[in-house]
């Protein structure tokens, strides 16, 4: 029987320590949910679970993680890949080869398996995966979700005992969710040990037979009772309607969009109120962050999209780039400059509302975010949290009428949520700002939040409404 | 993985012509002899049957190249300008058509196996390098997003911005970061034996022609010295 577990085990990236003398097992045979904030360390944890770190960065400074007794990091990567292999969060990141049945051989071959023992086991689990029909596909013509079933089909054919998930379903669409969690439970039942991570513990109930939770100022890892996963139901907490939604400069009227075949959105008219922070919801892969990307032009649609009843596309990109603002989920992409001061210089300096922000206003919120200390950090060194509300204040400062938020709250603690929900019921009331949030966390939040958009069905619904306006 | 059957040369013999003309190419001073290669790579292109299209295009490109070298030494060269400009201009034909006979007739990944079975190319850089390539078509999104992002803080990028290619270089070091994390957790072992699913079979006889074809070169064009 195979072991998988840390002893004593701190590691730490540059000065900031992950975890401190970490004592933890991998149960064997279970299906484990490991979940905590975004930063938290679970990546971290994976990694080092998987024997990839400290070889890809970090330092272990005291224990190791042991596989059947050996140092993990020490065991050649073609032997430990039988016994522990990971999927990672961005699907398409892990493929050296272009064909499906090219990428499994390449896993094979590592093993230095038989050509016919190679042959024998890549058909085996393409049938096992469905996949036959995708065997020729080059792997950048597929979907996440099918991506990640390549993924999975190459840990498979090498027969891993322990799979370790890193955020997988972070790129796939809910059909793709759907099923690989199946895939993933019936392995489990047939002796696999599945250990996932997932910043979001929604949908696991009766998929999950053990819950974790990093416990980032311990710096440790707990066990949670399984009843503290949440339902798909208990998590709706739903938001209070504010009686009057008074017209909005961002309109659509019969808005269509999808993703390569897949219709996401048909036929939706809304208009996004002026001077109200709204939430977008609905479930993984409904369409939420490709709205954002339809309203801000970077993806295809059909129907009407309109600013100011001026149709969007005659208005050239760049100027609708100062309208409608978007906060990316993943910070870094947002950032153009080096350093802290010169990210808030450039957005000082093209504010859309210079009177409002002035050097005063923006010390005030550094301030009050914590960010104070750091004005002279580069952006990549930051924090998560440090890079999110960074992130969050430049684009608060650029002040475009509109502002999309995709997981703005996504590796804050909750000091920091209320510091930010404040700032942002602070900006909408100035400067009458129309704000969209996509938050997979509703707690502490929903009570700052004036409507509730669920994206459902192909439909946006108003909540509390009785049909879409 | 299997490679079948096809005619022409073995990819890693059109490797060693390349090399073993390229150089010596560039210290030859024979506009004959240039002449010579464009009209040999010409013929094998048409006999390996080439995309005519994306041909022409690549050669097409190149002109102003050509022209740019010709010009320069016809007009502000010394000593026998005629000659010289012909000799710069007829090179960057000469070694753009010796390239275009191994990158035109072959993929990306036969080239890097047969220069891996029968040159010791090493596995990290063979697989390595074909990850790259993959990415190629992220990294064209990536790029409309960073620009994109830029645009939300109306300070739009420019291609002579150095912040852009920054930003740009840091995103592939984090690509390749993961996805050399990716293959180690698929057992990817460096230095280690894999298994050979790949066959390039590669006659004696290519080598020879090779040999024979670069002796004869050199030989032309440091011993007879045509025009």
């Amino acid at each position: 029987m195979t072991s998988l577990s840390a002893h004593q085990l701190s590691f730490a990236y540059d000065d900031r320590e992950i975890f401190h003398r970490l004592d933890f097992t991998v149960p064997m045979g279970e299906f484990s949910l490991l979940t905590g904030p975004s930063g938290s360390g679970k990546s971290s944890l994976l990694k080092l679970l998987a024997g990839l770190f400290p070889q890809y960065g970090g330092r272990v400074t005291s224990g190791q993680v042991s596989l059947n007794g050996q140092n993990a990091a020490e065991i050649v990567p073609f032997q430990r890949a039988t016994k522990v292999a990971m999927l990672f969060q961005h699907p398409a990141r892990q493929f050296a080869m272009r064909t499906v049945n090219q990428q499994i051989d390449f896993a094979l071959a590592n093993l230095q398996l038989s050509a016919a023992e190679i042959y024998r086991r890549r058909q085996w689990v393409l049938g096992k995966l469905a996949l036959q029909q995708f065997a020729h596909r080059l792997v950048t013509t597929l979907s996440g979700g099918e991506q990640q079933r390549v993924a999975l089909a190459c840990v498979l054919a090498m027969d891993s005992e322990i799979i370790l998930l890193d955020e997988p379903f972070a790129n796939v669409d809910i059909n793709g969710r759907k099923n690989l969690l199946q895939i993933l439970k019936r392995l489990q039942e047939t002796g696999k040990t599945i250990f996932l991570a997932d910043h979001d513990p929604t949908g696991y109930c009766g998929i999950a037979s053990r819950l974790f939770r990093v416990d980032a100022d311990a710096k440790t890892v707990r066990t949670v009772p399984l009843e503290n996963l949440p339902t798909e139901e208990e998590n709706l907490t739903p938001v209070r309607l504010s009686d009057e939604l008074l017209g909005g400069r961002l309109r659509w009227h019969d808005l269509t969009y999808g993703v390569g075949e897949r219709q996401l959105v048909h036929n939706s008219s809304f208009t996004l109120p002026a001077g109200k922070i709204g939430l977008l919801s609905g479930k993984n892969g409904a369409g939420k962050s490709t709205l954002f990307n339809v309203l801000s032009r970077q993806h295809h649609f059909t129907g009407q999209l309109s600013f100011d009843s001026v149709l969007a596309q005659k208005v050239p990109l760049r100027k609708w780039a100062l309208k409608v603002g978007q906060v990316f989920q993943n910070s870094t992409d947002q950032f153009i400059s080096m350093t802290v001061k010169q990210e808030l210089a450039i957005s000082r300096k093209h504010s859309r509302q210079p009177d409002y922000w002035t050097p005063r206003r923006i010390d005030q919120c550094l301030a009050d975010l914590n960010l104070s200390r750091v004005v002279d950090h580069v952006c990549y060194r930051l924090s998560g949290g440090q890079q999110k509300k960074l992130q969050l204040l430049s684009m608060l400062i650029m002040a475009q009428p509109v502002l999309l938020l995709d997981e703005p709250f996504a590796g804050l603690d909750l000091q920091s949520i209320q510091r930010v929900l404040q700032l942002l019921k602070m900006v909408k009331k100035d400067l009458q700002t129309s704000i969209l949030i996509i938050s997979h966390q509703r707690y502490g939040i929903v009570a700052a939040l004036d409507y509730e958009l669920r994206l459902t069905g192909q439909r946006l619904i108003l909540q509390g409404r009785d049909s879409d306006e | 993985m299997n490679r079948t059957k096809r005619r022409g040369l073995n990819p890693t013999i059109l490797f060693v012509i390349m090399l073993g003309i390229g150089l010596p190419l560039s210290f030859s001073r024979s506009v004959i002899l240039n002449a010579i290669i464009m009209l040999f790579t010409v013929l094998y292109l048409c006999w390996e049957r080439v995309r005519l299209r994306t041909a022409l295009l690549v050669l097409l490109i190149a002109f102003p190249l050509a022209f740019g070298s010709w010009a320069s030494f016809m007009f502000f060269g010394t000593g026998d300008r005629l000659h010289a400009a012909w000799i710069y201009g007829t090179r960057v034909y000469a070694y753009l058509l010796l390239a275009m006979i191994l990158t035109m007739t072959h993929s990306v990944q036969e080239i890097l196996l047969s220069l891996h079975h029968h040159l010791h190319l090493s596995n990290t850089f063979v697989y390595g390098l074909l990850g790259s390539f993959n990415m190629m078509k992220n990294l064209r999104d990536q790029y409309r997003r960073i620009k994109y992002s830029a645009m939300l803080r109306d300070a739009p990028y420019h291609f002579w911005q150095a912040h852009f290619y920054l930003r740009l270089i840091i995103t592939a070091l984090n690509w390749s970061n993961d996805l050399a994390i990716a293959m180690t957790s698929q057992g990817f072992t460096e230095g280690a034996e894999r298994t050979e699913l790949s066959v390039d079979p590669l006659p004696a006889w290519q080598w020879g022609l090779a040999g024979l074809l670069i002796v004869l070169y050199c030989g032309a064009a440091f011993l007879w010295r045509p025009w």
